[in-house]
């Protein structure tokens, strides 16, 4: 049964309250960062209290718990005189809202945010983006150009190789940050750290501002390749008032999908007359992988080489997502979240796991090598 | 009931798994993988129940989205046992009843550690004490209540850091409390036909425990340790290989009652200390050579009961 | 599966009453509905309906499938499953044991599952306490289950075929719950005209929901996690209209069960007197036959006073009441139920009546009197809050609420 299909262009609502404010948003890895981007923001929001500004920080709650490796995002809002902070704790990457980009992985300049959405949807016109890496600021700008930015931008990169000073990359990052933006200096930094008990940090912190990169940055919205790109409309099932069959659920499956803006997606959800009654959806037929869920949270990807491959199949087996197909085996890119497990189960060290950042662009990023530390809850 | 081996070649298990890709798993969660070994098992004629916890908020949060390539039903942190009970009594009546034509259907639950050792156990006691068929439950054991960022449960080892245990400057261990031992409780139900232990390694052992299970002719279960990099703090390209160590240090032991007829699956010859397992897991980087000896002792003690089991071929309850 | 088809009068069958107790005029009825799937955790006093039924199917007197729960809380977990399976389910429960299953009877209304129960009605804990008290029903009712309340025990037995009529209908898709005023109903025998087989099968659609947990209907997912930024008001959206909906099939229902029957209910409100009335004692349950003896005595010494009693708690007939209430100096609300720390210490009944004529072109002054800790009420209490009633139509009442049966000063 073949479903009729619409047009449909999606509302974008602006908030002229929020976007009075400066919000700082700290992109990283679910788990491995959790405890990097809490220090980071509970720093630069205690810092913005002990000069007197209104401030805040969290984790949408909609997008917790994280998981490993999924990409997360942290929120610090910093008031302004008159300007009351309130709370918006749903908070979309719509209008112009973030002042500042913070960047843990330099994996997350190529992929899609915690929102599904481009790094730079709801960025201010002069956002500062800061990232956490050992490569350039050209090769920076050239990335986000690339993969994550489809608008204006009139502001600033700065880069610093964090782990190379301090394994607790928050401090050499709040560093960098001072070295940006003037709205939160140095000092109210060191002193927030006094405050917070972290005074053994400073160090990493002065020593985050000294190494940090600073560029200035001017892109108009046609260089970029997303501006080209990005398709904002959704395709979405005829309304006839009736509540859904698996085909027409898995026409708004395909929507919400392929959506590739925060609005799209939204548009692409059902009204209410649609649902059928008892919270019922659709699972993928038998065979096929959950078209509602690809996962760009792969900073790293498998490479098998087939010579060596003795088709023993444990790479398949093995895989916690599935994502590599049983005959012939082959990696579902798309599903693979760069855990690293089909490399460690190989028995004849066929697999081998590369930097998306590498195998895309080439390039060889220090920050993203390090090796996975977690000892504390960031929670 | 079969106690043939079912899945004997890694090449020859089904290609489909229906627990599929396409979720907010963990990026190397060992409940998923887990997951997804025993729908490869358990086959297209599977309904699965969900109660709440990672296994069921991991696999959506979202909208328009879902992994199961069967049908799935979610249900109450403590339901599992019971919602069991409810949709095999259904089937099996409108079997009987001519409303539905005959038909194997397997009931399986993935039901966390705390879902069925806690706040479940109640519900998971009267699920085993009938007698539907193809009814099993699955104790996905990540030895924490995970989804709600890692909370000890009543499977939580001793020396574990969580949330509400955690080690601090006057209570230096962590989690004091002794591991539960689920298989061991389901066993001990008057003619439970199938109980086993499980975890991802070695390879094909859980499916054919699954398989053994479906097969057995009555409410069965299967205690399936599946570590999780996130609350155990380890490297998620570890999962396996964690797996593979709790079984070769003993710490976790491998067995299988058949009709009241026990098996021990796997001897670690020689057992490796325990610290080979404990070491790589930040839950545990808090505790001392001292704790670790300890534990190692408990473990050694405890192998005693494992092997008077064997030898009498009957349990005997290790305590 | 059956059609509807209306029975010309002359073949209505006209079977003899049989003297049952509530508990067992309800299990005759889950006997003929053709129920699959049974669920039972002993409480008092409901536990006799599940005692009847444990007792037909050991004897083969119906084919369903009866689980001993290991508590109130799987019970209703069973149940719930089995639904979703496509059985059509019975269940039930009192008081704490009620409680104990608020997990799942909340969830299996958010997930629009048609199961159906009785609910002996008992005072909560603590003291433990076998009294009625309307409470445990009552707590009940924001989540979306219908609730019908039961004034005899042939009405418990009617509205238990109903109830499966009205839940299962693909316009509803609610669970319902048949509440009924403790062991007044489930412990007092009367003569029953019960539900004939034929009458249920001809009365009762097979239970076929939209889409069922089974592989037949292939990898249908129930109850997601959602996040609430993409879906939410629209999945409590369903259930509000779903209420909305109710509305008209249970006025459909009732009016086919008179066909079938014989016996015929007006289906929301019994209303008695009620057409000049200046004086109305609004209540539900086994007592109204004592206030309607109350109020058709004060009739024969000159005073307007008429009843009106709800059957249905949810969906709640507001413009019925309304209209029932136009003209109407005074009324009392009779109940069993208390919101502590409610404005002016008032019942949960009398929020509900409260509620609706807030939107009444004129308002009646409204006095509450509440019946708490199980107590029974007499005859003698009832006429005393009559008069009350009536006073306040000259007099401003000192006090809203009253509490005749207690000992002691009524602060």
């Amino acid at each position: 049964m073949t479903v009729k299909l619409v047009k449909v262009t999606p509302k974008v609502e602006r908030y002229p309250e929020y976007e009075e404010l400066d919000w700082v948003i700290a992109h990283g890895l679910g788990v491995d960062h959790t405890a990097d981007i809490t220090s980071f923001s509970q720093t630069i929001a205690q810092a913005g209290s002990i000069k007197g500004i209104e401030t805040y920080y969290y984790m949408r709650y909609d997008d917790s718990p994280e998981r490993n490796y999924i990409p997360m995002a942290f929120y610090t809002v910093l008031g302004k005189p008159k300007v009351p902070v309130l709370l918006h704790e749903e908070v979309e990457p719509v209008g112009e809202l973030f002042k500042v980009i913070a960047v843990f992985s330099s994996s997350l300049l190529l992929q899609k945010t915690a929102q599904r959405a481009l790094l730079f949807d709801g960025a201010k016109k002069d956002a500062i983006l800061l990232v956490n890496t050992s490569i350039t600021t050209d090769d920076v700008v050239r990335l986000v150009k690339k993969y994550n930015l489809a608008q204006d931008w009139f502001g600033k990169v700065v880069t610093i190789s964090a782990a190379k000073i301090d394994s607790a990359i928050a401090y050499p990052m709040l560093g960098a940050l001072a070295r940006g933006w003037d709205r939160i200096d140095l000092d109210s930094i060191l002193t927030a750290l006094d405050v917070l008990g972290k005074e053994k940090k400073k160090e990493s912190v002065r020593k985050g501002y000294e190494a940090a990169s600073v560029k200035e940055v001017h892109v108009l919205a046609e260089e970029t390749e997303m501006f080209k790109k990005i398709k904002r409309e959704v395709e979405l099932p005829e309304f006839t008032g009736e509540f859904w069959t698996p085909d027409v659920y898995y026409a708004y499956q395909k929507a919400a999908a392929e959506a590739q803006t925060y609005p799209s997606r939204i548009a692409a959800m059902p009204r209410w007359e649609v649902l059928a009654p008892g919270l019922i959806e659709f699972g993928p037929q038998p065979g096929k992988r959950n078209l509602g869920f690809t996962t760009p949270w792969r900073w790293q990807r498998p490479i098998i080489d087939m010579n060596k491959c003795t088709d023993c199949k444990l790479c398949h087996y093995y895989c916690p997502d599935g994502a590599i197909d049983f005959a012939p085996i082959k990696v579902d890119i798309d599903y693979c979240k760069g855990c690293g497990t089909c490399e460690k189960v190989c028995p004849v060290k066929a697999i081998k796991m590369v930097p998306e950042i590498e195998y895309l662009e080439g390039l060889r990023d220090e920050e993203v090598l390090r090796r996975f530390e977690q000892r504390e809850y960031g929670f | 009931m079969s106690s043939q081996v079912a899945f004997k070649n890694i090449k020859e298990i089904p290609p489909v798994d229906y627990y599929t890709s396409g979720r907010r798993t963990c990026a190397g969660c060992g409940p998923a993988l887990g997951y997804r070994i025993i729908s490869k098992a358990a086959g297209p004629n599977t309904i699965f129940i969900g109660p709440t916890g990672c296994m069921y908020v991991a696999n959506a949060h979202q909208f328009l989205t879902s992994p199961y390539a069967v049908p799935w039903h979610h249900t109450q942190l403590g339901g599992g046992g019971a919602a069991a009970i409810g949709v095999a009594s259904a089937l099996r009546t409108l079997m009987l009843k001519g409303k539905r034509k005959l038909e194997d259907i397997n009931v399986v639950v993935m039901g966390g550690d705390g879902a069925m050792a806690d706040i479940g156990f109640s519900g998971l006691s009267m699920g085993l004490s009938y007698d539907y068929q193809r009814l099993l439950y699955i104790i996905y054991d990540n030895e924490a209540y995970m989804n709600t960022g890692v909370q000890a449960s009543s499977t939580t080892p001793w020396g574990a850091t969580t949330t509400f245990t955690p080690a601090g400057k006057v209570k230096p261990i962590g989690n004091t409390r002794l591991k539960k031992n689920m298989a061991l409780v389901a066993a001990a139900h008057p003619k439970v036909k199938y109980v086993a232990t499980a975890t991802l390694w070695p390879p094909l052992d859980l499916m054919n425990k699954v398989h053994r299970a479906l097969n057995a002719g009555g409410p069965t279960l299967i205690h399936v340790l599946l570590p999780c990099p996130k609350g155990w703090f380890t490297n998620p390209s570890e999962t396996v290989d964690l797996s593979r160590l709790a079984v070769e240090t003993g710490m976790w032991v491998l067995w299988e009652s058949i009709e009241g007829q026990f098996k021990l699956n796997y001897r670690p010859k020689p057992r490796k200390h325990v610290r080979e397992y404990l070491a790589p897991q930040g839950r545990f980087s808090h505790l001392k050579d001292e704790d670790m000896e300890k534990i190692d002792k408990m473990i050694e003690e405890e192998w005693k009961f494992w092997e008077e089991s064997a030898k009498l071929g009957r349990l005997v309850v290790p305590y | 599966m059956s059609a509807i088809k209306p029975m010309p009068p002359v073949a209505i069958e006209k079977p003899k009453a049989k003297v049952w107790n509530g508990a067992r005029a309800i299990a005759e009825t889950v006997k003929v509905a053709d129920v699959d799937v049974i669920a039972a955790y002993p409480i008092r006093p409901y536990t006799g309906i599940m005692n009847a039924l444990a007792s037909m199917i050991a004897d083969g007197e119906f084919t369903a499938d009866i689980i001993v729960a290991d508590s109130e809380h799987s019970q209703f977990e069973v149940v719930k499953h089995a639904s979703a399976v496509g059985a059509r389910v019975f269940a039930g429960s009192s008081g704490v044991g009620l409680a104990f299953a608020a997990e799942p009877i909340i969830v299996t209304a958010l997930s629009q599952l048609p199961v159906v129960a009785a609910i002996g009605t008992r005072a909560l804990d603590d003291p433990g306490n076998f009294g009625m008290e309307w409470s445990d029903a009552l707590m009940f009712r924001d989540f979306g289950w219908l609730i019908s309340w039961a004034k005899t025990v042939q009405e418990a037995a009617d509205m238990t075929l109903v109830a499966y009529r009205v839940a299962e209908d693909r316009r509803v898709l609610l669970p319902h719950f048949i509440a009924l005023d403790g062991a007044a109903i489930t412990h007092v025998a009367t003569p029953v005209v019960p539900v004939t087989k034929q009458q249920a099968t001809e009365f009762l659609p097979p239970y076929r929901p939209p889409y069922r947990i089974d592989p037949q209907d292939g990898p249908v997912t129930k109850a997601q996690h959602i996040a609430p930024s993409l879906i939410g008001p629209e999945e409590r959206k369903t259930i509000d209209v779903a209420q909305k909906r109710s509305k008209q099939v249970i006025a459909e229902a009732w009016k086919d069960f008179a066909k079938y029957t014989g016996r015929e209910y007006t289906p929301f409100l019994e209303t008695i007197g009620m057409e000049d009335a200046e004086f109305a004692l609004i209540g539900m349950g086994a007592y109204m036959k004592d206030l309607e003896l109350v109020a058709s005595r004060l009739r024969s010494k000159g005073h307007k006073v008429g009843t009106v009693r709800l059957r249905y708690v949810r969906p709640f007939p507001a413009e019925e009441l309304i209209n029932a209430l136009g003209g109407v100096k005074a009324a009392g609300v009779i109940e069993f139920g208390y919101s502590f720390g409610s404005p002016f210490g008032t019942g949960s009944l009398y929020h509900e009546v409260a509620t609706s004529l807030y939107e009444a072109d004129a308002k009646p002054t409204l006095l509450d009197f509440l019946f708490l800790g199980g107590r029974e009420p007499t005859v003698e209490h009832f006429t005393q809050l009559a008069e009350k009633v009536i006073e306040s139509a000259h007099k401003k009442p000192q006090k809203k609420t009253y509490w005749l049966t207690l000992r002691g000063e009524d602060i």
